[in-house]
């Protein structure tokens, strides 16, 4: 698949803005999110909150001391989860340590604040990211087709060097599309849903969204796990843009000019 | 290999940085104005203020109903109510309305009586199950009559924080007569004990747990809350909370 090396225009003005916007939402989303979970550091898979159904715990059995439980499963994370950084210069009693939540300090009031302004912000650039994208023909491009599947393998196989060229693909690998669309039409469609499924008002408007994911409790946990799922994939996103001609990438995501051959 | 590092120490040097920006932008005022226009766009969004929580059924019931909030009130007023088995406890419902009047507990308790198994969602996360009942809040505000610069209901609590400051909480009229907006006198088939908030508590199912003022001692309808305490509503409400915690 070697191209020619001229620039090309790749991403639109929609796709650039509402994915800068996303940096800066999903930033502040999971920080001010780890600021709520804080105020009750512990999931539990029943939805009258049964601790006898505690799935991840982070406590501090005495001072000094911080723990993460997992599945039944005590670790000491004294420095990292339970004990650490209070967000105000000192070491404390804290699940999620101050540098990575907003603000620093324990304050579930304006962590609220945070999450619900920016889960607006996030949504609603969602949706006129998907309308333009499908108006102007690129979701196709972007999303998973049948036709894909059996490139799949091929792609990893060239990924792993077991394979000299690529399968032929259009603006995105197969493997992209794939990570593409469980992302961007999956996994961060169920975050939102799950973070209203956990609202007594939206419980009560629309009953079957809580039900449908367990209960609130359920719903809390999965909202969870979503995040967990996102950081993965900002992490081999961030990793994959760094190791395949980061300033290209860059550029082509800031003026949507993409120079030479596919990837 | 230079260009790497670079990069590598600048966006470390960025992650540092965030935690104490972001401080400082949460402390800003002109950010928090710009935070809190979504508590309206919310309140707005979900629209149907007259859709009812889910209630579940008597096996769903917990076992312990967590208690949560300020302690109960230890004071000399609420001793003597616990004292006369809330004989002398006195329901005062007034303000913008054309016959305000009080009711004591037997009043309460002989008006039309409503129970509901619904969870009490806590804004830290955490969600409890229980069976209340009591009388229809909409019942009671009914019969003192609302004048038509009626805006807000006003419940004023016996429970103070730490440092003297008493809950309130108010409601808006929607809301009020909403049909599972209760005045709940028992949970789970007993008489409200003191730490639940004895003898009588607000039960708002479609809200965040902190509306359901417990230890109500007066109704004051009100045409607005901005001169009352902090001006937002609400003792939380006060402190930074939504006014609208139904999300």
């Amino acid at each position: 698949m070697k191209d020619s090396n001229e620039a090309r225009y790749r991403y639109t003005l929609t796709v650039r803005l509402s994915h800068w916007i996303w940096v800066v939402a999903f930033a502040l989303l999971v920080s001010s999110g780890l600021q709520i979970f804080n105020a009750a550091p512990y999931l539990d898979a029943s939805d009258a909150s049964n601790p006898a159904r505690r799935v991840l715990a982070i406590d501090s059995p005495q001072d000094g001391v911080g723990t993460t439980a997992l599945f039944g499963h005590t670790f000491t994370t004294t420095g990292w989860l339970g004990w650490a950084d209070d967000g105000m210069g000192e070491q404390g009693a804290r699940a999620f340590p101050g540098w990575i939540t907003i603000p620093s300090y324990q304050d579930l009031a304006d962590g609220r604040r945070w999450h619900l302004f920016f889960a607006w912000v996030a949504s609603l650039c969602w949706i006129a990211w998907i309308v333009s994208s499908a108006l102007k023909g690129n979701l196709r491009e972007m999303v998973l087709s049948r036709s894909d599947l059996p490139k799949l393998w091929p792609m990893q196989a060239y990924y792993l060097h077991l394979r000299k060229e690529p399968p032929p693909y259009g603006t995105y690998n197969p493997l992209q599309k794939a990570a593409y669309t469980s992302i961007g039409l999956v996994a961060a469609p169920l975050v939102v849903l799950t973070g209203l499924a956990l609202s007594p008002g939206i419980d009560a408007v629309a009953h079957p969204l809580t039900v449908l994911f367990g209960g609130r409790q359920f719903a809390r946990l999965w909202h969870f796990a979503g995040m967990l799922v996102l950081i993965a994939f900002f992490c081999v996103h961030v990793f994959q843009v760094a190791t395949q001609g980061v300033v290209n990438q860059m550029r082509s995501m800031i003026t949507g000019w993409y120079r030479g051959e596919r990837a | 290999m230079k260009r790497k590092l670079f990069i590598v120490t600048s966006v470390s040097a960025a992650l540092a940085g965030c935690a104490p920006i972001g401080t400082a932008l949460n402390n800003s005022a002109a950010v928090r104005r710009v935070l809190a226009a979504a508590e309206g766009l919310t309140y707005t969004a979900i629209g149907n203020e007259h859709a009812l929580a889910r209630e579940y059924s008597e096996s769903d019931i917990a076992p312990v109903f967590r208690v949560n909030g300020f302690a109960t009130p230890n004071d000399a007023a609420y001793a003597k109510l616990i004292a006369s088995r809330f004989a002398s406890y006195r329901l005062v419902v007034d303000g913008a309305v054309d016959r305000p009047r009080t009711f004591t507990l037997a009043e309460l308790n002989a008006l039309p009586q409503s129970s509901q198994i619904t969870r009490h969602d806590c804004v830290e996360g955490w969600s409890v199950i229980g069976k209340w009942s009591g009388v229809r809040l909409g019942s009671v505000l009914d019969s003192v009559a609302p004048r038509d610069d009626a805006r807000y209901v006003v419940f004023r609590c016996m429970d103070r924080d730490d440092s003297g400051v008493p809950y309130y909480e108010s409601l808006d009229l929607v809301q009020a007569w909403h049909p599972q907006a209760l005045l709940a006198t028992s949970l789970n088939d007993r008489p409200l004990d003191p730490d639940h908030g004895a003898p009588v508590r607000l039960r708002v199912p479609t809200q965040l747990g902190y509306k359901s003022a417990k230890w109500v001692k007066r109704i004051e309808i009100v045409g607005s809350f901005s001169r009352i305490a902090g001006g937002h509503g609400g003792y939380w409400e006060d402190q930074g909370y939504e006014w609208y915690a139904g999300i």
